[in-house]
C-alpha cells in the first residue's frame, strides 16, 4: 500500500504513487469513456487559435473568471480603515463570511465585520428587526467607536431603507441617538468592489459632513488624501505618512487600514488598530484640498467633496517616478512647501535603478490586468521604463478608462501594441495570450493557472494576492515603491532567464552566476 | 625565477610599443607603475586567471586565502560548450596557522583531491600575494605533484603584487607556454588548422564566429582560451597559422609560438562588418601560405560577399534612427579602432575613445580612420570621465563594467561592451546585435528622464510671463 501509518504522506506525493496512477488509469480506460487523447489534444490546441477566441470575444452572457470582486468587499475594506470601527453589513450573513476570509487570504490578518444575517423570512418581511437587533448586539460585543452600514444584494433586492432603519433602530434603543452610524447602498450587481469602496467613503463622510449640527465649513491648510482600494494599502499608506513627514505637513489619509491589517503578535488581539478618527473625518470637511490616488476608487466622493467647495486632484495610482512627480507637485503647490530634498535623492536612485537594469526590461512586452487605477498605474510605470504594456485588462473597466488608457498608450511609442479591455475577463485573456503572446504577465494569483496554461510568467502586482506572502508590507507608491514594484519586475525576468538555462549539463553555457 | 619572467615578458618584441622604448624604458616595463592612492584596475594574478580560466574542462585552483577566489569565481561570462569546471572555485583558502607554518603540503593535498574527485585533464595553480610572500614555493609542489599524480599540475606564478592586470595576463601566457604548448600531439592534423589566441567567447560570441570558420572548412585546432580544452591547447603548437584577437594580453603566445614552431600569426578583430572580412580573408591567405589549396580564397570571398551584404541589409533600417547620434567609446585595447568602423557604418558619430589599454598600433591605426582631429584619452579620472562626457556633448557612451555607472551619473546612456556584458557582439551576427542594442538603449524612454531635472528642480518660468497673465 502507498500509506504507510507510520509516515503517512500528503497529497502532494500520494497520488503519484504507482498503486494511484494505476487506479487513475483503469478508471479512466474502463470507466469514464471519455474522449480519445487526440480528440482532447486537438480541441485544446483549437482553444488557443485566433477563430476560438473570436467566438470568446462574442460571449455575451457568460463571464468567465472576473478580475473584480463586489462593492460591500470594497465597502467592508473602506469602513475598516477608520478609527473603531466595525463595518456591519445588511444582508446575508454568508456574503459578509467571503468578505472576511477574501480579505484574509490577501493580508493574513484576522478582519472583522457582521452582517444583520438576515433569513428567508427577513428577505419577504423586509429586514428591519435584523437591522434592530443586528445594531444592538453589534454595540453591546464588540464597543465599536463606529458602526459602518452596508448592504448585501438581498437586502437592496427588496428595497431595504437602510436610512429609514438605522433611525428606527435609534428609536428602538438599540445604539445611542448619538452614535455614529453611517451607511451606504452597495449592491454587488452594481459596479464592483471599487465601486463599493467609493460608496462606503462617500457615506461615511457625508454622515458628519452633512449632520445637523455639523458645523459650517472654514477653509483651513488641510489636505486630505484617499488612497483607495489598494491591496499595497499596509505598505503604501504608511510609505504616504512618511512622506508627509519629510514634507512636513499634517495631511489625513481618510480610511487607513495600514493598522488594522498589520497588526503585531504580542500577545493582545486588536479588534480594531489605527485608522483615520471620527475628529479627523469631522476636521477633513475644512481642508482645502482632497487627493485621490485612484480616480476609478472615488469619483462619487470627490465630486461630493468638490461641492462643498475643495479643490480636487485624481491620479492613477501613482507607481513611477512621473506619476509621483505628479503627486509631489500637487502637495506642494497645495501646501507651498518644497518638495523635502529627502525625496528628491530618492527620485534620483529610483531613475538611477531604472537606468541600471532598463536593457532587461526594454521591449519587454507585457499583459496586465487588475482594478482600472491599479493596471492603468502599472502600465504608465511600464512605458517609462521602455517596456510594451500589449494586453491591458480590467473587469471593472469602463469605456472611459479604456480611453484613458488609449491616451497613455499613444502617448508613448512603447503603446503602440497596447489595448486596453474594458469588462473583460481572464477567459478573454487567456485567448489574448495565445493569440498575441506576450513575454511577462502582471495581475493578482488568478494568474498563476494563465501562467500554467500559457507558460508565461507572472508577476503578482495587483489585488488579490493569495498564495505568495506579505507583499502588501512592500509600498508600490511613491519612489521607494517604484524601487518595489521595479524589483518585483526584475526577479521575474531573471528569474526566468535562469529557468531558461537550468539544465545541468545541456544549458550550463549559459546559466550564468552575473546578470 | 619570476623576476627574469617578468623581465622576460616586460621585453616583449612582439609590441610595437615596446620596440619604439629606450634599453632603459624597456627594463621598467611597459605596463604602467601603479599609482598609489589613484584607483587601479585589478592585479597580475587576475589577470593571468582571466587569461587562463576560460580553459574549460581544467581545473583551476587557487592558492591563497579567501580574498582572492572568493572575489573572481566564476565573474566572467567566457562561455564553455562542454565541461563546466572551470566554473568550481577551488582555493586552499588560506588561514593564520598556515601562513606560520607554510601551506605547501595543504596546497599538496588539494591539488590530490581535485584530482581524486574529478580527475581533469590538468590542474592550474595559481599563486597569489600570501603564499608567494611567506615563500611557499608552488612550481615545486606542483612539479612534486604532477609525479605523484602522474597528471599535469601547472603552476601560474602571478601573485598580485607583481604588477598590473596586463602583465598577469602575459604572465599567464608564458605560463601555456612553459608548461602546456607543444605537451601533446593532436590526434590528426589538416592543412586548415589553425589556433585562435587571446579570444575569450564572452557571451559566446565566438560561437558566432565559428560557423563561418567551418563553412570556409578552417578547423580550429585550439582555442586560447576562451571555450578552451586543455589536451587541444597542448598540442596548439601543430597548428599553420595563429590568429591573435587581443592584441596587448597575449601577444608573447603568437609571438614565441612564432619563433619556436614557426607558425605565423596575424592580429585580427572579429568586430565590425569590415575587420570580421578582413580577418577571414588574413585566415585563407595565411593557411594557402602555409600549403593549403588555393581554393580556399575563392571560398572565403564567396563567403564574405554573402555574409555582408547580409549584415548590410540588416543594419540599414537603424540608420535612419542612429544617423548623427554621437557615440564615445570607453573600451580597452583592440576593440577601439574596430568598432569605430563598424559604428560609423550605421551612421553613429563617434567623437571619442579611450586608448589606455591600446597598444601603440591600435592608436596609429585610430589615426588613419578619423584623422589627427579625434579625440584620444589616455588615463581619466572617473571625475574627467563625467566632465568629459557632459562637455562632450555624446547621446551614448559604450564602456565596461567600471565606467559604465559614471556614464549614468553624468546622465549619459551607456552600453556595456566589456567583459562583463551579455550580449555577444562579435561576427557580423554581432554587430547587428550591438547596434540593436544601441538602438534600444538610445530609444529607451528612462533616459530622456535621467536627464530631465526633477519637475520641481526645473527653471521657474520667466518673470515676464507670470506678469502676462
Amino acid at each position: 500500500m502507498p500509506q504507510n501509518p507510520e509516515k503517512v504522506i500528503d497529497h502532494l506525493q500520494l497520488f503519484r504513487e504507482p498503486e494511484y496512477k494505476e487506479i487513475f488509469a483503469s478508471k479512466r480506460a474502463n470507466f469514464e469513456f471519455g474522449h480519445p487523447d487526440e480528440e482532447v489534444a486537438r480541441v485544446a490546441e483549437w482553444t488557443k487559435s485566433e477563430e476560438y477566441k473570436e467566438k470568446n470575444f462574442s460571449r455575451e452572457a457568460l463571464t468567465i473568471n472576473p478580475t473584480k470582486a463586489c462593492q460591500p468587499l470594497g465597502a467592508v475594506f473602506a469602513a475598516q480603515g477608520f478609527e473603531g470601527t466595525l463595518p456591519f453589513v445588511h444582508g446575508s450573513q454568508g456574503c459578509v463570511a467571503y468578505y472576511r476570509s477574501h480579505l484574509t487570504r490577501h493580508f493574513k490578518e484576522p478582519n472583522s465585520a457582521v452582517s444583520s444575517s438576515m433569513t428567508e423570512d427577513a428577505a419577504v418581511f423586509g429586514g428591519l428587526n435584523n437591522m434592530i437587533d443586528g445594531l444592538a448586539n453589534t454595540y453591546s460585543l464588540y464597543q465599536p467607536k463606529m458602526i459602518a452600514v452596508l448592504t448585501t444584494c438581498m437586502a437592496e433586492v427588496i428595497g431595504d431603507d437602510l436610512q429609514g432603519f438605522i433611525v428606527n433602530a435609534k428609536n428602538k434603543d438599540s445604539i445611542p441617538q448619538d452614535f455614529p452610524a453611517p451607511h451606504a447602498h452597495t449592491p454587488a450587481f452594481v459596479g464592483s468592489h471599487v465601486t463599493g469602496y467609493d460608496n462606503m467613503v462617500k457615506g461615511i463622510l457625508n454622515y458628519f459632513w452633512d449632520a445637523p449640527d455639523a458645523a459650517a465649513r472654514v477653509e483651513d491648510d488641510g489636505i486630505n488624501i484617499i488612497p483607495g482600494f489598494d491591496g499595497y494599502a499596509v505598505g503604501n499608506n504608511r510609505e504616504l505618512k512618511r512622506i508627509f513627514g519629510l514634507f512636513g505637513i499634517n495631511a489625513t489619509i481618510i480610511s487607513d487600514v495600514s493598522d488594522v491589517f498589520d497588526t503585531p503578535t504580542d500577545g493582545k488581539f486588536r479588534l480594531y488598530d489605527g485608522g483615520t478618527t471620527i475628529d479627523q473625518v469631522k476636521a477633513a470637511k475644512n481642508a482645502k484640498a482632497t487627493i485621490s490616488l485612484q480616480e476609478y476608487c472615488s469619483p462619487q466622493t470627490l465630486s461630493y467633496i468638490k461641492d462643498k467647495g475643495q479643490d480636487v486632484t485624481k491620479l492613477n495610482y501613482p507607481v513611477g517616478v512621473a506619476a509621483t512627480d505628479e503627486f509631489l507637485v500637487k502637495l506642494a503647490e497645495l501646501t507651498g512647501k518644497p518638495v523635502p530634498a529627502e525625496l528628491t535623492l530618492e527620485r534620483g536612485r529610483l531613475v538611477d535603478a531604472i537606468a541600471d537594469s532598463h536593457t532587461h526590461i526594454h521591449g519587454k512586452r507585457f499583459a496586465i490586468f487588475g482594478d482600472p487605477d491599479t493596471t492603468y498605474g502599472l502600465s504608465r510605470f511600464l512605458l517609462e521604463m521602455g517596456a510594451e504594456p500589449v494586453h491591458i485588462l480590467s473587469t471593472s473597466g469602463s469605456k472611459k478608462w479604456e480611453k484613458q488608457v488609449q491616451k497613455l498608450l499613444d502617448s508613448s511609442p512603447f503603446g503602440a501594441s497596447g489595448k486596453a479591455y474594458g469588462g473583460k475577463d481572464l477567459w478573454h485573456l487567456r485567448s489574448l495570450l495565445f493569440t498575441d503572446p506576450v513575454d511577462y504577465m502582471i495581475g493578482n494569483s488568478y494568474g498563476k493557472y494563465l501562467e500554467r496554461d500559457t507558460k508565461i510568467p507572472l508577476i503578482r502586482l495587483t489585488y488579490p494576492i493569495f498564495d505568495r506572502h506579505h507583499h502588501h508590507r512592500y509600498p508600490t507608491w511613491g519612489y521607494q515603491g517604484g524601487l518595489n514594484v521595479l524589483v518585483r519586475i526584475l526577479d521575474k525576468i531573471l528569474d526566468d532567464m535562469d529557468n531558461h538555462t537550468n539544465i545541468a549539463g545541456e544549458t550550463d553555457y549559459s546559466f550564468d552566476l552575473i546578470r | 625565477m619570476l623576476v627574469d619572467k617578468v623581465q622576460e615578458v616586460f621585453n616583449e618584441p612582439g609590441c610595437a610599443t615596446n620596440q619604439d622604448k629606450s634599453a632603459k624604458e624597456r627594463k621598467k616595463g611597459c605596463t604602467k607603475s601603479l599609482k598609489p592612492g589613484a584607483a587601479a584596475g585589478g592585479c597580475a594574478f587576475d589577470g593571468a586567471k582571466i587569461a587562463l580560466q576560460p580553459i574549460a574542462d581544467a581545473a583551476h585552483l587557487v592558492h591563497g586565502p579567501i580574498a582572492c577566489e572568493g572575489n573572481s569565481w566564476d565573474n566572467r561570462g567566457s562561455k564553455s560548450s562542454h565541461s563546466q569546471l572551470y566554473r568550481t572555485g577551488f582555493t586552499t583558502d588560506l588561514s593564520e596557522l598556515d601562513v606560520i607554518h607554510g601551506a605547501e603540503k595543504k596546497l599538496f593535498k588539494a591539488i590530490k583531491e581535485i584530482v581524486l574527485k574529478y580527475d581533469p585533464p590538468a590542474v592550474f595553480v595559481y599563486q597569489t600575494c600570501v603564499p608567494a610572500l611567506i615563500g611557499d614555493d608552488i612550481e615545486a609542489v606542483c612539479k612534486f605533484a604532477a609525479d605523484k599524480l602522474g597528471k599535469p599540475i601547472i603552476p601560474v606564478n602571478a601573485p598580485g603584487f607583481v604588477g598590473s592586470k596586463n602583465l598577469g595576463n602575459k604572465l599567464g601566457g608564458e605560463t601555456l607556454l612553459d608548461h602546456v604548448i607543444g605537451t601533446r600531439e593532436p590526434e590528426y592534423t589538416t592543412p586548415y588548422d589553425i589556433n585562435i589566441i587571446g579570444e575569450y567567447n564572452l557571451a559566446g560570441e565566438f560561437w558566432q564566429v565559428k560557423p563561418l570558420l567551418d563553412k570556409m572548412g578552417v578547423r580550429i585546432l585550439s582555442m586560447i582560451s576562451g571555450d578552451g580544452k586543455y589536451n587541444e591547447v597542448a598540442s596548439a603548437h601543430r597548428a599553420k597559422v595563429n590568429m591573435l584577437v587581443c592584441s596587448q594580453a597575449l601577444v608573447n603566445v603568437a609571438r614565441k609560438m612564432e619563433e619556436r614552431y614557426g607558425i605565423p600569426y596575424f592580429e585580427g578583430s572579429f568586430y565590425g562588418v569590415s575587420d570580421m572580412s578582413d580577418t577571414l580573408r588574413n585566415i585563407a591567405k595565411l593557411l594557402v601560405g602555409r600549403g593549403a589549396p588555393n581554393d580556399l580564397i575563392a571560398r572565403t570571398e564567396t563567403i564574405i560577399t554573402e555574409e555582408e551584404a547580409r549584415a548590410w541589409r540588416r543594419l540599414a533600417p537603424y540608420k535612419d534612427r542612429l544617423t548623427g547620434k554621437r557615440v564615445l567609446l570607453f573600451t580597452g585595447g583592440v576593440k577601439s579602432w574596430s568598432m569605430v568602423t563598424a559604428l560609423e557604418g550605421a551612421g553613429l558619430e563617434i567623437i571619442g575613445t579611450s586608448v589606455k589599454k591600446s597598444t601603440k598600433e591600435d592608436k596609429e591605426r585610430l589615426k588613419k580612420i578619423k584623422g589627427e582631429e579625434f579625440h584620444m584619452w589616455e588615463d581619466l579620472k572617473p571625475r574627467d570621465i563625467a566632465a568629459m562626457l557632459r562637455d562632450a556633448k555624446a547621446d551614448i557612451m559604450l564602456s565596461g563594467g567600471r565606467s559604465q555607472f559614471i556614464a549614468l551619473k553624468a546622465k549619459v546612456p551607456w552600453l556595456d561592451v566589456n567583459q562583463e556584458r551579455h550580449v555577444a557582439f562579435a561576427g557580423y551576427e554581432g554587430i547587428v546585435a550591438l547596434v540593436e542594442e544601441i538602438d534600444k538603449t538610445l530609444s529607451n524612454p528612462i533616459w530622456r528622464q535621467v536627464r530631465l531635472p526633477a519637475p520641481w528642480d526645473a527653471p521657474a518660468p520667466a518673470l515676464g510671463e507670470t506678469a502676462a497673465e
